[in-house]
């Protein structure tokens, strides 16, 4: 066995040992861990298929669309009285997220992101116009979007210590 | 091919736990994995054609689930608290 099928036998022995346990389980939460398992373990076998972009999308997915819904599934929700004690909280999210929401915008309008890389290039994906990218527009967009999420706490953490 | 195999695991598992499970999430999750094991033999067919069309196939598959996935528990979310 050579080093590339060792990634490739483990994440298939992943993915298989996961999908059962994700259908079997009777512990939602045991369930909901096994299944996001079983999608990381798809992602390592599409990357390891010369499929980056579909492990991309999955990984995505998995951490942003399989995560809370096993988390919304799993707690329980909070009475009316508590919720409405955290209405700033939310709030706040709502401000964080449309400022990361147009960093995006601004990103995707002044950046030379490459959407139109072509799935069908007989030179495979562009990597390098990728990482460039990265380089360039992503990190300075994330150092925003995190600097955003600190103005928003040290918000939140006034309000909750201001007198009522 | 062992993904085909792997795929194929996957897909029975999903299919098991889509009959045998009692609640909706548990059946989601079944159906989440067959079209995981769908999307999976859509890559690996494209892998052995030496096509792309495979993969587009995949990512629309995968979108086609996420809005499944999304959709199905919004509902059973919804019925389960007006119950």
């Amino acid at each position: 066995m050579t080093g590339d099928q060792v990634p490739f036998a483990i994440a298939g022995a992943v993915a298989m040992i996961g999908a059962v346990v994700a259908a079997t389980h009777r512990d939602p939460r045991a369930a909901g861990a096994a299944l996001l398992a079983t999608l990381l373990a798809l992602a390592v076998l599409y990357a390891s298929l010369a499929a980056p972009l579909v492990a991309g999308v999955v990984v995505v997915l998995a951490l942003f669309a399989t995560v809370p819904v096993a988390v919304h599934a799993n707690v329980r929700a909070v009475p009316a009285e508590a919720r409405a004690r955290e209405a700033p909280v939310a709030g706040a999210a709502i401000v964080v997220c449309a400022a990361l929401l147009l960093l995006i915008g601004f990103a995707v309008a002044f950046g030379e992101v490459p959407v139109n890389v072509s799935l069908r290039s007989a030179d495979g994906y562009d990597l390098a116009a990728l990482a460039g990218t990265l380089a360039a527009h992503a990190l300075p967009a994330a150092a925003a979007g995190g600097l955003a999420i600190v103005a928003a706490l040290f918000g939140l953490h006034a309000i909750r210590r201001a007198p009522r | 091919m062992a993904v085909l195999y792997i795929g194929a695991v996957v897909f029975a598992a999903g299919a098991l736990g889509t009959l045998v499970r009692a609640s909706t999430a548990g059946r989601l999750v079944g159906v989440e994995l067959m079209f995981a094991a769908a999307t999976l033999t859509f890559v690996a067919a494209a892998v052995g054609f030496r096509e792309l069309d495979g993969q587009v196939m995949a990512l629309l598959a995968i979108a086609v689930a996420t809005a499944h996935t999304a959709v199905g528990y919004a509902l059973s979310a919804r019925a389960d608290r007006s119950a």
